[in-house]
């Protein structure tokens, strides 16, 4: 029998899609926030894990989606029909923004590049108080469903998940595109993609820009969640927990980013009431699943009898993203 | 104003290049970047802590034990943690050492207070400010910035000068050339990311009089330090010093000059603007061939 990824995932979908009948409003909460999780680590994946650029704004893009989602609301009085639309694609022209300068830099010279620039995007969160309320964050009104008998919490986590659905569907098969081969060659050898004829600029270019669209719909989503916009909900230690969602999960892998996203979120509300032992256990999580486990979890998926994912990959482990690095071989 | 701002400029400016030396150093060995470099920094200025003020012990013990023990887990981070992925990619070091920094914060978070707990370190020296015409000096920054100066020429002799740094030097300029003649290359990455977190604590022990302690401070003064190292030139020991003061001056003036609010961002623009104009850096060459 052959287990499809596919109806895994939309069985699991289905069986979010009645909690809101049977779970307090705490469940109700971790399920939004899985969606939420999923649409960061699906997007943070295509560019990591496909094509391989090591970048570090994906929180920050976050950032920009649910400023973005909220302020409109908040100061110019835009329905979320609109503002959600308009911050998700305000963090996709960011994105695209920032894979400018990307496009000279590879490996660590990116991560750097993109640490800055996420650092300064939260000094911006921070200090442009009479737009961004500053460090305290602010309160963002419930939005109203225009259908009888849905409660902003409800409506909100269908839209939630309907979207995780929509767009990891939307990953999966764009992986399989020629635009999703071309930013596999680019991850596993810029020159040979090159030769291939792959257009290194623009395939990089609409990784960055598809990854913060991502990350901006799961920001507009989180302002609407919480109703409550702060800065420090976007820092480097989500970075971390975004990295760790597609480590653990498995780099080149959608399922796994769906699976990491769960086991992230898993250990985050376990954890809840130690940071101190959060940061522990997502460090040591992260690392462990580096040395012990590149795969991540899809490996694991892998082994499963009839699992089939059918994604392109040369284990991206093995191949430096730093193509421009030249590089030995083991002794 | 400009005397003095210049000055405190120099002191933080000394302390960033002591982290950029430690960045450039692994950098220059292994081809990598260690993201857990301010977090080790961090639990050496705790170390220090613990020993001076908790343990009344003598500042200067306080150095060494700060300096031992940060070489130490440095060394068995290397050994435990990255040996295993430096074979591998980019990817897998940046993102193990960025998980081993989390690690370490939680640890300082759980061990020596929780988030908003600034642990306040003695200072050394009499902290009325001395005037010369009209220039004010704190003896404390003077400290400092000697300090820096003087770790940062120790390890220039020992890089020149010992067989060691010598292997190592010939590790970064070419690692198959280097194992030819018998340097047991892998070896030389372990003291590498050791002396790197040495000198880091050496830097965070000197720094900590000046700062206030929390779990926090590493991240941050790793960026500095990072910035520092490229704007110098990721592979350039000397730029790494001049990086570092440029980094502190110009972050001092614009908080003076500007907005305070300006000290925390100006590297970050300045690391942008490295990396748009000149990558390289001031002084960098190639990027070195990793092992």
């Amino acid at each position: 029998m052959t287990v499809r990824p596919l109806w895994v995932g939309l069985a699991a979908a289905l069986a979010l899609a009645v909690l809101p009948l049977v779970a307090n409003p705490y469940l109700l909460f971790v399920g939004n926030q899985l969606s939420i999780f999923v649409i960061l680590a699906v997007g943070l994946n295509l560019l990591v894990g496909y094509c391989g650029q090591l970048a570090f704004a994906h929180a920050a893009l976050f950032g920009i989606g649910a400023y973005g989602t909220a302020l409109l609301k908040v100061h110019l009085g835009v329905p979320f029909a609109v503002s959600l639309p308009c911050g998700a694609l305000l963090a996709t022209a960011v994105g695209l923004a920032i894979s400018l300068p990307a496009l000279r830099l590879s490996g660590l010279y990116l991560s750097l590049a993109t640490l800055a620039f996420a650092q300064f995007t939260l000094w911006v969160f921070l200090h442009w108080e009479p737009v961004t309320f500053g460090a305290g964050g602010f309160r963002v009104p419930a939005p109203s469903w225009p259908i009888p008998g849905v409660t902003a919490g409800i409506g909100t986590f269908y839209l939630a998940l309907a979207l995780a659905v929509l767009l990891t569907l939307a990953a999966a098969s764009l992986v399989r595109s020629r635009l999703g081969r071309a930013m596999i060659a680019v991850r596993d050898g810029e020159v040979a993609a090159q030769a291939l004829g792959v257009d290194l600029l623009r395939t990089k270019a609409m990784a960055f820009g598809l990854s913060a669209f991502y990350a901006g719909v799961a920001g507009g989503l989180q302002a609407l969640m919480l109703g409550y916009v702060a800065p420090e909900s976007f820092d480097l230690f989500h970075m971390a927990l975004m990295k760790a969602m597609i480590v653990v999960g498995g780099l080149g892998s959608i399922a796994g980013s769906v699976v990491g996203a769960g086991a992230v979120l898993f250990l985050l509300e376990g954890l809840r009431a130690f940071k101190g032992a959060q940061e522990i256990a997502f460090g040591a999580l992260l690392m462990g699943a580096v040395i012990l486990a590149p795969r991540g979890l899809a490996g694991l998926l892998d082994r499963l009898p009839g699992w089939q994912e059918r994604y392109l990959r040369a284990a991206p482990a093995e191949r430096a993203p730093a193509a421009a690095v030249p590089r030995e071989a083991p002794p | 104003m400009l005397s003095y701002l210049l000055l405190s400029g120099l002191t933080t400016g000394s302390i960033y290049a002591l982290v950029a030396l430690g960045i450039v150093l692994v950098y220059k060995a292994t081809g990598t970047i260690n993201f857990a470099h301010g977090d080790q920094l961090m639990i050496a200025g705790f170390l220090a802590f613990t020993l001076h003020v908790l343990l009344g012990l003598p500042y200067l013990v306080a150095l060494a034990g700060a300096v031992a023990g940060s070489f130490a887990l440095g060394a068995v981070a290397a050994q435990v943690g990255f040996r295993a992925v430096l074979r591998t990619s980019l990817v897998n070091v940046v993102l193990a050492t960025l998980g081993l920094a989390f690690v370490l914060k939680g640890f300082a978070r759980l061990t020596w207070g929780g988030i908003s707990d600034y642990l306040s370190f003695p200072p050394l020296v009499r902290p009325e400010p001395i005037l010369i015409g009209d220039m004010v000096l704190l003896p404390q920054q003077l400290v400092v910035t000697a300090g820096a100066l003087a770790v940062m020429g120790l390890f220039a002799l020992f890089f020149r000068l010992t067989t060691i740094g010598k292997a190592m030097q010939a590790t970064a300029d070419n690692p198959r050339a280097a194992r030819l003649v018998g340097i047991r290359v892998e070896r030389i990455h372990l003291l590498a990311f050791a002396v790197g977190a040495a000198i880091a604590g050496a830097g965070a022990t000197l720094m900590a009089p000046l700062t206030l302690l929390y779990p926090d401070i590493g991240f941050m003064l790793f960026i500095k330090g990072f910035a520092a190292a490229v704007l110098g030139g990721l592979t350039s020991l000397p730029g790494a010093l001049v990086g570092g003061i440029a980094i502190g001056v110009v972050e001092a003036l614009a908080a003076g000059y500007i907005h305070s609010s300006f000290l925390e961002v100006s590297a970050f623009v300045a690391i942008m603007a490295t990396l748009v104009l000149r990558p390289r850096g001031l002084m960098g060459g190639p990027p070195p061939r990793r092992a």
